[in-house]
């Protein structure tokens, strides 16, 4: 495994410190650079998870055609063109004409053929070949299948038990959004909108299922209380339960291969419950995707606005943190460097190279290298720091009980460069640099820094900064890794970066904080946590030190 | 700091002037009916089938790729065909910028976006937008497409999720650093 470093999002918790790096629930905390997004408001990184999401736009996934979201009701939320998936693989259908009619000489009459092919048409898996003629279902024309297939979803007892519950309530929740509209509007939170039909439901629930207790959510005053008594009694046509049941009953009892149910997976798209027969099973309609808004979960402000075509892959608005933080690497400078010195003539030292640095051995003392690179237009002062208090769950000494300690505390240290150091401003002609330039530039770098402190012994030159090129710094840790180590070297880092928050240049910040934008030369700090995984400490075979 | 050169013989390729980098050991066919972006890396025992054009006189393009491109090793690309009224046809195919093929995958696309990722033993006879990502050991039949920003893996090839809105950097970046990195040995 590749060392890496994963960055904090703390997802609105209040205490900005991340949980310890090695509990199996925390991973959910930590994200590759690349997935987190920074609002400039909040001066904060937010995640995937934290974020509110809303809809921009609905687009089938495999024709691309985007539908407008009036028509993403009526179509229930699935393609209304020709795109279908194979109930037997879930692998995308053509529409395969039949065979042409044969001529009298025996050859098929490529004169009079039709450019679309001849009725009757079929629905076609190119992959497990299951076509549709093997439920019974044949077109005429090989357009507009989409509507037909839909006019038989629309005609399934459960499809048309939910349009008369939809309409019974209509008329009801018409009435209640009209009047509770500001509310409804203010409360946009993952929580359960507390509204009369939730109400109206649960109590319905409650009078039906004895045991259920009543959902009583907050009071909210005499009209709801009116309201939920006004609606009528419904009444359902399909009887729960049922005949179906009987004959499924029946037909797990005769069953003979396993293939023979539908599975899961098969019968997971499917907007109602279907046959479990998977001989049964009909073709659907591709469910639609959507492209997404994203918003900052405090201010409300667009982190992500995409394009409306759906092939498009640019965004209206995007505000990644990879914009903003310093993207870090991590990386054993082992392997590299014989790589350099050893050239191509060793090839075998460099795999060799490469399988120690995979694992760290108990008892050894490791030198990495950290990459930052600086994506802003200022220059900014990085300071690194190791997590070292790991906030305790209770308030024990962690030496009082042996049993505990090891957990408790990490079984390496990490020595990193204390004191603050530069890393220099992204410019825009460094994109423009021919690659090949820099690679020997940077090439000849690492020779002069290698002499300069002599190998890996040089302990007085492996802490501190390497290397300073472009907008990159290479700074240099240490891991010492305990005699008696084992299971994954991980740890916390914070990091904090300042930077002169008044450059002309910093457009993005003038707008974005305008109220810490008053006093002109102000250095500006943005603290960060990150954990740095730098790989699995194997144990060692013998006591051979390194 | 991170970009370890990946050092490969320098007798085995041949560097056009574009930057372009294909191996001896790939078999190229029709090369006239072949275009490369620049920088694009051809690998060991790749095979590329130019000659498979469309009836007719003359040349004609077949297989375009990008800038940035990677095909792996023992690739095989070749031009979708289809039978139209009659007449079985090649249709030519084409790749965008910054895109990586793994080893031993097979392509018979018709078009594949830009800064789009496919793993290695994959099999692809589709269309695949822009940014997308197709995992390894992935089987995508005809008439499937692979909609922009989107992993697909299995067998059939089913969408799995969205990929972050930074995927295009991302790509970029990785795709720019290989070829960087993809250094002759001194020797």
């Amino acid at each position: 495994m590749t060392p890496s470093v994963l960055y904090h999002c703390p997802c609105l918790s209040t205490d900005p410190a991340p949980p310890p790096p090695n509990t199996p629930s925390s991973s959910y905390r930590f994200h590759p650079l690349h997935e987190l997004f920074f609002c400039e408001e909040c001066d904060a990184v937010r995640c995937n998870r934290c974020v509110s999401v809303e809809v921009s736009g609905y687009h089938c996934p495999n024709c691309l055609f985007e539908v407008p979201s009036a028509s993403v009701r009526a179509e229930k939320n699935r393609c209304a063109r020709n795109c279908f998936m194979c109930p037997n693989c879930r692998n995308t259908l053509s529409v395969v004409p039949s065979d042409p009619p044969d001529a009298d000489d025996g050859r098929a009459s490529v004169a009079n053929l039709s450019p679309v092919g001849e009725p009757p048409f079929f629905l076609y898996c190119n992959y497990c070949r299951w076509d549709s003629a093997e439920v019974d279902m044949t077109f005429e024309k090989p357009t507009g299948l989409a509507a037909q297939l839909q006019k038989f979803e629309d005609s399934a007892p459960e499809s048309l038990e939910f349009e008369r519950l939809k309409e019974h309530f209509e008329p009801f929740l018409r009435a209640s959004s009209s009047s509770s509209s500001g509310l409804s509007h203010a409360n946009h939170s993952h929580a359960t909108p507390v509204n009369p039909i939730t109400a109206a439901a649960s109590s319905a629930l409650a009078r039906d299922i004895p045991g259920v207790g009543k959902y009583t959510p907050a009071p909210r005053g005499r009209r709801d209380k009116g309201a939920r008594d006004e609606i009528s009694e419904y009444r359902s046509r399909v009887e729960v339960g049922g005949t179906k049941d009987a004959a499924n009953v029946d037909f797990m009892r005769r069953l003979e291969a396993v293939s023979q149910v539908a599975a899961l997976g098969q019968r997971w798209a499917n907007s109602w419950s279907t046959t479990l027969r998977a001989s049964e099973m009909k073709p659907l309609r591709i469910p639609l995707h959507s492209k997404k808004t994203k918003r900052c979960p405090t201010c409300r402000h667009i982190l992500i606005k995409p394009e409306q075509k759906a092939q498009s892959v640019r965004f209206k608005i995007k505000l990644v943190a990879a914009n903003y933080l310093p993207a870090m690497t991590v990386a054993f400078p082992s392997s590299q460097d014989s790589a350099r010195q050893r050239g191509a003539g060793g090839r075998q030292a460099t795999v060799e190279d490469k399988s120690g640095a995979s694992g760290l051995y108990a008892g050894g003392t490791y030198p990495f290298h950290l990459a930052l690179t600086n994506p802003l237009y200022d220059p900014i002062q990085v300071r690194l720091a190791v997590q070292r208090q790991i906030p305790p769950p209770s308030s024990s000494v962690p030496s009082a009980s042996p049993e505990k300690a090891p957990a408790r505390r990490p079984p390496f240290a990490v020595s990193l460069p204390q004191s603050a150091f530069p890393v220099a401003a992204f410019a825009e002609a460094w994109e423009y640099e021919d690659d090949e330039d820099m690679f020997g530039g940077e090439e000849d770098e690492i020779g002069g820094l290698d002499r300069e402190h002599g190998g890996p012994g040089g302990k007085g030159k492996t802490v501190g900064v390497l290397e300073r090129r472009a907008n990159v710094t290479v700074v240099g840790g240490e891991v010492v890794v305990g005699r008696d180590a084992k299971g994954p070297v991980k740890f916390n880092m914070l990091v904090s970066y300042t930077y002169r928050s008044d450059d002309p240049l910093a457009e993005d910040d003038v707008r974005a904080t305008p109220s810490r934008k008053e006093k002109a030369p102000e250095m500006k700090t943005f603290t960060f946590y990150t954990v740095v995984d730098l790989g699995l400490v194997v144990p060692r075979p013998r006591t051979g030190a390194e | 700091m991170m970009q370890t050169p990946n050092y490969y013989s320098k007798a085995e390729f041949i560097e056009t002037d574009t930057g372009n980098k294909v191996s001896r050991r790939a078999t190229i066919s029709g090369p006239q009916n072949i275009i490369l972006g620049g920088k694009t890396i051809i690998s060991n025992g790749a095979i590329i089938r130019g000659d498979l054009k469309r009836a007719g006189p003359g040349h004609a393009v077949v297989i375009s790729l990008g800038r940035y491109c990677l095909v792996g090793e023992g690739c095989v690309m070749r031009p979708p065909y289809k039978t139209y009224r009659g007449a079985f046809n090649y249709y030519p195919m084409k790749i965008g910028d910054f895109v990586h093929i793994g080893a031993n995958t097979i392509v018979e696309a018709a078009t594949i976006g830009n800064h789009v990722e496919i793993g290695k033993n994959c099999v692809i006879f589709t269309i695949i937008k822009d940014c997308a990502k197709v995992a390894d050991n992935t089987i995508i039949p005809p008439n499937t497409v692979v909609p922009a920003l989107t992993l697909f893996a299995g067998s059939p090839g089913h969408f799995v999720e969205d990929l972050p809105e930074s995927t295009q950097e991302v790509v970029e970046a990785y795709t720019k650093s290989y070829y960087t990195r993809f250094q002759p040995a001194e020797r």
